[in-house]
């Protein structure tokens, strides 16, 4: 039976997970969102043990990184940071989010209750620069991220493709770990490409320990987006192939 | 029309020792069958590192144990990536006139860039570039396949004078083809005076205007060879059963097993934002036909699983939109049984093809003829 399939230990996981409310939740609004995202490829074998047995890995593996300021939302500003390994989920791409920080308390509340977020507390910012677009995460005055893209180069938004995120959340129902599947939906008005460049990336702050392995450089890109949070529409059995263990919950 | 088969040749987990090769073999033999049953001609893909999706990074030396167990079946390229991080221009040329040799005359290229960040990021290729040197490239093979001596100053490579030896045994040289799957290549093969070699498609209504606009411009093109080769393949699946709702369930399976797969594959686009990838590339339409819900049998529409009877009426329907040529993969993951695979080959050739007219491909056939072609 093909392919391979992921092989985290998701209990071990849950002590990073978020308790979601339920599964109806209404969309969100982000305005003037800036967002930068790297993609690298990251060893294969180890990057196994960092998605859920209902993904199968990416060939090759990578890993995105996501740092996101947003202006205008239902909580106000706030700025989010995440660390995804990519894979598929049946026969559709999706990245397994590792944990997300961000500086807004109101924004972690929310996130994680309606869209199942792993999110902690952390001092997150996106800088633009004229040669770089710079994202940080700081935690008790400690670097746990830093990236950027050097080279800003103009490109179409309908050249930029970002991939759903899978969430491992316990659902507050049942207190079961349920994988939520969160695809947001984005209006470019802005967006640029550019050589990426991890200048550190604590694996350890995003539970990878040494399974996040960073190999070959692929892209980054910076765009500024009307994003829309959808409402969730498919829930996963962790445990299961998502072809046997999704259900789905909205239209 | 004609009718050929399509390999990518996937080779399922765990691989042993004699894994790869058993289904190599079985590949040789259907291959072999197929030439005797009248089946048209062989394609092999040229994919690195797709694990389980295709083990088929030298599709040159697969064509070239196709045509020593032939005698009639053409075999082609399906395709050659002309990147000359994957392949350099003159071993390209080299090669293929190499292959057209030992066949006796009987090569098709198909030309291509590769579509997956798995392929181009591992020869560190950048993916933006990959059009342009395959322009380059297509441009200067029938050159370097006819001309005594050459010397290229290009954009992507440059050689200086050598003679490139030895020539094709077609004369003047093999028909070319382009790999279609983004939208628009059709064009990008119109304009060069190329054969289409399509891996997916839509609907039939898309189909009927891409071969409609592919006949319009290849009138007034600019053939990058020596003779136009106005010709329009496509790719299909097959499994044929007496019975038809067998057929069916067999051959949803073979459908499913192989979207599946391709569907794990990492799109150029989804990792390097470009706009040189307008679409996912590698069969994402043929997915998206094969997994449809279909009929009241579950059989997609135009897709060639079934009895004989239903597997004429969809085929039909490929011919009464212009294609000239349907190529067929026959397994996946060797999830049908091997006699099986035969077994359907026998009673296509038995049941199916005499419905079909064999049609020379009047443009090709004529040009070559009067170049002195086979």
């Amino acid at each position: 039976m093909p392919p391979r399939f992921g092989k985290l230990d998701t209990n071990a996981w849950a002590k990073f997970a978020s308790t979601i409310n339920g599964f109806k939740t209404e969309e969100w609004k982000l305005k003037n969102a800036g967002i930068l995202e790297l993609h690298q490829e990251i060893d294969d074998d180890p990057a196994d043990a960092l998605i859920p047995r209902a993904m199968h890995p990416a060939i090759p593996a990578y890993t995105i990184i996501n740092v996101m300021h947003v202006e205008e939302s239902p909580v106000g500003e706030f700025s989010i940071a995440e660390v995804r390994v990519a894979g598929r989920t049946g026969v559709r791409p999706r990245g397994f989010v590792l944990r997300s920080y961000c500086n807004s308390e109101a924004a972690r509340k929310e996130l994680g209750a309606r869209w199942g977020y792993p999110v902690t507390p952390g001092d997150v910012s996106l800088t633009l620069r004229h040669d770089r677009v710079v994202g940080r995460v700081k935690v008790d005055g400690r670097t746990i991220l830093h990236v950027e893209q050097l080279d800003r180069d103009v490109i179409s938004g309908n050249d930029i493709q970002y991939i759903a995120s899978m969430h491992l959340a316990h659902s507050r129902e049942d207190q079961k770990l349920v994988l939520i599947q969160v695809d947001p939906e984005y209006a470019f008005s802005r967006a640029e490409r550019g050589r990426p460049s991890v200048v550190a990336l604590d694996s350890e702050a995003f539970g990878a320990g040494g399974n996040l392995r960073l190999m070959n450089p692929i892209m980054a890109s910076y765009t500024m987006a009307e994003v829309t949070l959808p409402k969730i529409r498919y829930v996963c059995n962790p445990e299961l192939p998502a072809l046997q263990g999704t259900t789905k919950v909205a239209a | 029309m004609k009718f050929g088969l399509f390999y990518e040749i996937s080779v399922p987990r765990p691989w042993g020792r004699d894994t790869e090769k058993v289904v190599y073999d079985r590949c040789l033999e259907q291959v072999k069958l197929a030439d005797e049953l009248g089946f048209d001609s062989v394609w092999a893909v040229e994919h690195h590192f797709l694990e389980e999706y295709s083990h088929c990074p030298a599709p040159e030396l697969f064509l070239t144990a196709c045509a020593m167990v032939t005698k009639k079946m053409r075999v082609g390229h399906g395709i050659v990536v002309c990147v000359p991080e994957f392949n350099h221009p003159i071993k390209i040329a080299e090669r293929t006139a190499v292959l057209d040799i030992l066949s006796g005359g009987r090569l098709e290229v198909g030309t291509g860039r590769s579509a997956t960040w798995t392929e181009l990021g591992g020869f560190r290729v950048n993916p933006d570039e990959t059009k342009k040197t395959w322009d380059e490239i297509v441009h200067c093979l029938p050159k370097m396949w006819t001309q005594e001596r050459y010397s290229y100053q290009g954009r992507s490579w440059s050689m200086p004078q050598r003679t490139i030896v030895p020539k094709p045994f077609q004369k003047p040289h093999p028909p070319m083809w382009v790999a279609v799957t983004s939208p628009g290549t059709e064009i990008d093969a119109a304009e060069r005076g190329m054969g289409s070699l399509g891996l997916t498609f839509g609907g039939f209504a898309e189909q009927e205007q891409k071969v409609k606009r592919y006949r319009q411009i290849i009138r007034n093109c600019e053939p990058v060879g020596e003779f136009v080769n106005e010709s329009v393949s496509t790719v299909n699946f097959l499994f044929c059963h007496e019975d038809d709702a067998e057929g069916v369930k067999v051959g949803r399976r073979l459908t499913g097993t192989f979207n599946y797969l391709a569907a794990q594959l990492l799109a150029a686009r989804e990792a390097y934002p470009t706009k040189s990838y307008p679409s996912l590339g590698l069969l994402p339409s043929l997915r998206r036909e094969a997994a449809g819900p279909g009929d009241e049998m579950g059989a997609p529409e135009g897709i060639a699983i079934g009895n004989p009877a239903r597997i004429v009426r969809e085929l039909k329907k490929w011919e009464s939109v212009g294609v000239d040529r349907v190529n067929f993969l026959l397994n996946a993951l060797e999830t049908v049984p091997q006699e099986q695979v035969l077994n359907s080959l026998r009673l296509f050739a038995r049941e199916v093809m005499p419905h079909f007219e064999k049609k020379e491909t009047s443009r090709t056939e004529a040009a070559a003829a009067a170049a002195g072609a086979r």
